[in-house]
């Protein structure tokens, strides 16, 4: 037990400092925050893939300040988003629903990586079960040579 | 004139490289090394075609010679020197003959450093490959994308020039050919691991011939990636450096399954293990190249840097997918000889962390891959148009890169074979403590985003853990040498220079960590309008306008908005953004103009040019540490050039009592033991 | 199942195939072809109110009852510039017909630009400024030249995603007169 106390503090502080960074914040969001939030996911539409929130072009202007005022009338995000999306269509959102085929584009991702975690645990596991190879006197003498000739 | 000697340059390319295929597969076929040593002598016969079509290319654009098309279309009377010497990048047909200049000095290359080697099958069918590569691209240039097109009718008088953004800043200079040197150089691991599959000597003998080509080729390509970060951010204006634009995109696919390959590389050289996982990254990566090439350059991708759309695609498609099949149908072929004995035997050791490296720099290419061409897919099966964009990207990647970051701290202490809980204690607890610090302070200090807070403190993790190393390794061998502090120092990284030179890099990506975690969460952003003499207060410093003047030259005219900028009423200097317009362009194209720190950077554009009453519309933006993605950047090179240098290996003297008897027993295992990794390097 | 990395070869095979396949069939499409129809067709023309080249203001309330062509554009623009012989043509044989009004909004420039550009190419219709890109966000436009026609029941009837031809108008309008 007391060996593994530094590691048990250790995972403790961890995981407080990740619960503390994560724990729900309070206050409002101020306006400008949430405009730069929902302009951030929306794409500029005539500049090539770079955001609302980041394009100084004047359409991008325009729509962060259209943002701005849906939200002071009290549109909620969805709302906003959907109003854009009726525009453009759903190449206006830069990241994609997940709903219908856009959901692949989540899970495939996450899908690939847990096959593969598991593929790593299950090899691993078999190998555990494999008895150690030793080497053959072969081997032996093969390494001695190859040391023999440095 | 020019237009013939490139022409010539182009056909001799493709006549030499045809040739030189040829003569090597007949002497591989009959064991011929005549037949072997002629082939051989055709790469140089290839270098000089390629360095006599760019000679031409060059000589065109230095003499303004408009009657070639491509001049005409990428250079004008009135462009600086510098942005004609790089006109030769400039467009697509340009950067394919830098391709292939490039490619040809690799394959001159590998004909220089195997020339005593031609009996061995192996260098034979590399240079066959590598071969192969270059008659594609000599082929598809004399056919698809000629550079030396003559214009039809009369000769312009004047060209149009560059496109703006590619006359604009000097990293233009430097940006591309070092992207192309790393591209290109993954063809040499390449056609090694194409000869392995066919020679079925899939031992360790071509990692270790590639080794350092490998190095060299990530190392270029990690460069020309930062570059290229470099210039977006100081030329395009809207404050970032990586935008998840599909040109980026692609650059980053094959250095991801690059930096893959150059870990997984070291649990075969030491084990003998994950020989087929080895071959299909190193194919995978010359795949993502060619990949990215044809995702960028053929249009099917909206893009900055895509130019303009030409009958390439198919070309490109099609040699993808042959490179593809035969990767495949050859790893099939051998699928009998490939498996490798071995085992790893706990999942707390050096080898368990590749394994889980090697998982998430795949796991992540996958992520960057399926983003870029999931529209393509989606608007193929479905007709419905969807974009992928940064949310997704970060969504995504930061969870891996975070993987990441720990994976870095924890890795290069774990020992081989298996870790026991006290090496792990004594190794770990002091460096995952000071983690554990740096994460409070943040949070305290700082910042609460999660992913801030985990990525300041692993990255504090990973520095304390690599400075605990090297200090460890300095002292005893110190005591060994009974030397200098500096000297010991010397010692033990040229013993080891691929640990060092590999740490060297860690730190540089740690500070690129650091930097994209803090530009993530520090920094403010405003518009806004100015009247002349009047000032704005963002982020901490004074803005004021002081006034515009304009600059006329041959190659544009520019607008400046002068900026005073102060802090704390410290005057910091005038900055002057401006908007230039060309003549070969009517829009007009904003210059950034950026007053660097080492925490912060304030970033001044000028959104709308001063009008009629004097008054000015600018951006000012302050972004938190992005001089230290340059920083980072730089460490990346020179940690890959520590890492290539040849290991001036210590003489083993046996001096009883020598040894620091206070030293821990597994630290005085040295990581050096001899292995495959030294043989034949 | 002797041979996994067999199996593996062939899945990846499978999977690079089918992109292969969708890059294929993406090179040999109009990337655009989607974006083609906008898709504010058939629903209400957005309220817009513009300001024009004297300073008053124009609004789609004014023009209500008309046929009216709307077509955003600016002075630096190459398309924009090739369409303005299709324009001027086309204007000049409806110029007088009271049923129907070209109005030029101007997207993303600077008035000096567009009064000389005015003045040097003669152009005799109807344009406007668009303060803070409003109306030009309305519509949706994506960049310019874009071109719409609003019937007089004030449903969009029509759009035309880059420079425009005399005939391309002419249909334009008679989809929004619903003569077409």
């Amino acid at each position: 037990m007391r060996r593994w106390l530094p590691w048990i503090v250790l995972a403790v502080l961890v995981v407080g400092a990740i619960a503390y960074a994560s724990w729900p914040r309070g206050g409002e969001e101020s306006l400008s925050a949430h405009t730069l939030r929902i302009a951030s996911e929306l794409r500029c539409v005539d500049c090539e893939s770079l955001s609302v929130a980041d394009s100084a072009t004047q359409s991008a202007r325009a729509t962060r300040a259209d943002i701005r005022s849906r939200i002071s009338h009290g549109e909620s995000d969805s709302e906003i988003r959907q109003v854009y999306v009726d525009r453009y269509g759903e190449t206006v959102l830069l990241k994609p629903s997940s709903e219908g085929l856009g959901a692949l584009v989540w899970a495939l991702p996450i899908a690939a990586l847990v096959l593969g975690a598991g593929g790593i645990v299950i090899a691993l596991r078999r190998w555990g079960r494999q008895p150690r190879l030793a080497a053959s006197p072969e081997d032996e003498a093969l390494v001695a040579q190859e040391r023999a000739r440095q | 004139m020019r237009a013939t000697l490139g022409i010539l340059g182009i056909a001799l390319g493709v006549g030499a490289s045809a040739v030189g295929v040829f003569l090597l597969a007949l002497g591989l076929a009959r064991k011929n090394l005549e037949l072997i040593r002629s082939g051989r002598r055709c790469i140089f016969i290839v270098l000089a075609a390629a360095v006599i079509a760019v000679g031409a290319m060059e000589w065109a654009l230095l003499t303004h010679d408009f009657s070639l098309r491509y001049v005409a279309d990428n250079n004008a009377r009135g462009t600086p020197v510098l942005f004609t010497i790089t006109g030769l990048w400039a467009a697509l047909e340009g950067s394919i003959l830098l391709w292939v200049l490039i490619l040809a000095g690799y394959l001159t290359w590998m004909a220089i450093r195997f020339r005593s080697r031609l009996e061995d099958p192996m260098v034979g069918w590399a240079l066959l490959v590598a071969l192969s590569v270059a008659c594609f691209f000599f082929v598809f240039m004399a056919v698809a994308a000629n550079p030396f097109h003559v214009v039809t009718g009369q000769v312009p008088l004047d060209g149009r020039g560059p496109n703006p953004l590619l006359q604009n800043h000097p990293l233009m200079a430097f940006h591309p050919p070092m992207l192309y040197l790393g591209y290109v150089g993954f063809t040499v691991p390449f056609a090694f691991a194409m000869a392995a599959l066919i020679t079925g000597r899939f031992g360790e003998g071509w990692l270790a011939d590639t080794r350092r080509t490998t190095l060299v080729a990530w190392g270029f390509l990690s460069v020309g990636i930062i570059l290229g970060a470099w210039w977006s951010y100081e030329v395009l204006g809207w404050g970032g450096y990586w935008g998840w634009d599909p040109v980026e995109n692609a650059s980053l696919l094959p250095w991801l399954t690059g930096t893959a390959f150059i870990h997984s590389v070291i649990v075969q050289e030491r084990r003998g293990m994950l020989r087929v996982w080895n071959l299909s990254l190193v194919l995978a990566t010359f795949c993502l190249t060619i990949l990215g090439t044809f995702l960028t350059r053929s249009g099917v991708v909206n893009s900055v840097h895509a130019f303009t759309q030409s009958s390439i695609g198919p070309w490109l498609l099609t040699f993808l997918g042959v490179v593809t099949a035969t990767c495949l149908a050859l790893i099939a072929w051998r699928a009998d000889k490939l498996h490798a004995p071995g085992r790893i035997d706990s999942p707390v050791s050096r080898e368990a962390a590749f394994l889980a490296n090697n998982l998430l720099f795949t796991g992540l290419a996958f992520v960057v891959l399926l983003g870029t061409v999931f529209p393509l897919v989606a608007q193929a099966l479905r007709g419905n148009q969807l974009s992928v964009g940064e949310p997704y990207f970060a969504r995504m990647t930061t969870p891996i890169g975070i993987g990441l970051l720990f994976l870095m701290a924890v890795a290069p202490a774990l020992p081989w074979r298996a870790a026991s809980g006290e090496v792990l204690r004594r190794r770990l607890l002091v460096p995952a403590y000071a983690g554990v610090v740096a994460m409070l302070l943040t949070l305290v200090f700082l910042s609460r985003t999660l992913a801030t807070v985990l990525a300041f403190g692993l990255a504090t993790f990973a520095i304390v853990a690599i400075a605990r190393e090297t200090a460890l390794a300095v002292r005893s061998r110190r005591t060994a040498d009974r030397g200098g502090w500096i000297k010991s120092f010397t010692a033990t990284v040229r013993g080891n220079p691929r640990r060092y030179g590999g740490f060297v890099v860690h730190i540089g990506v740690i500070c690129i960590a650091v930097a994209l975690a803090s530009s993530g969460s520090f920094g403010s952003k405003r518009e806004v309008r100015l009247r002349r003499n009047e000032s704005t207060v963002v982020g901490g410093y004074k803005v004021t306008f002081v006034g515009t003047h304009k600059a006329t030259t041959a190659q544009k005219t520019s607008v400046s908005a002068d900026l005073k900028l102060s802090k704390d009423g410290r005057d910091l200097g005038t900055y002057a953004p401006a908007v230039s317009s060309f003549p070969n362009s009517q829009e007009a194209i904003g210059t950034p103009s950026v007053r660097t720190g080492l925490i912060e950077d304030v970033y001044l554009t000028i959104i709308s040019a001063p009008n009629a009453r004097g008054r000015v519309t600018v951006g000012i933006a302050v972004n938190s540490m992005t001089l230290w993605v340059w920083i980072g950047g730089g460490l990346m090179a020179i940690g890959t050039i520590v890492a290539i240098g040849p290991s001036v290996r210590r003489k083993i003297r046996v001096r009883p009592g020598a040894r620091d008897p206070s030293g821990p027993p597994d630290e005085s295992i040295p990581e050096e033991s001899p292995t495959v990794e030294e043989v034949g390097v | 199942m002797k041979h996994p990395f067999r199996w593996v070869a062939l899945a990846v095979g499978v999977g690079v195939c089918v992109l292969a396949i969708v890059l294929a069939v993406t090179v040999s499409t109009d990337p655009h072809s989607e974006q083609n129809v906008s898709r504010l067709v058939g629903k209400r023309a957005p309220a817009f109110s513009v300001v024009g080249l004297d300073g008053k203001a124009v609004t789609s309330r004014s023009l209500a009852g008309k046929t009216v062509v709307v077509n955003f554009w600016n002075s630096w623009c190459i398309p924009c510039r090739q369409e303005h012989d299709a324009l001027v043509a086309w204007y000049a044989d409806h110029h007088d017909d009271p049923s129907i009004v070209l109005l030029g909004i101007v997207r993303e420039d600077t008035q000096r630009a567009v009064r000389d550009y005015v003045n040097q190419q003669g152009v005799t219709w109807p344009v406007a400024f668009d303060p803070g890109g409003k109306a030009s966000l309305d519509f949706g436009t994506r960049g310019q030249p874009e071109t719409y026609a609003i019937g007089p029941d004030g449903v969009v009837a029509a759009s035309k995603y880059g420079p425009v031809t005399p005939n391309v108008l002419d249909q334009m309008v008679a989809y929004a007169q619903g003569t077409a």
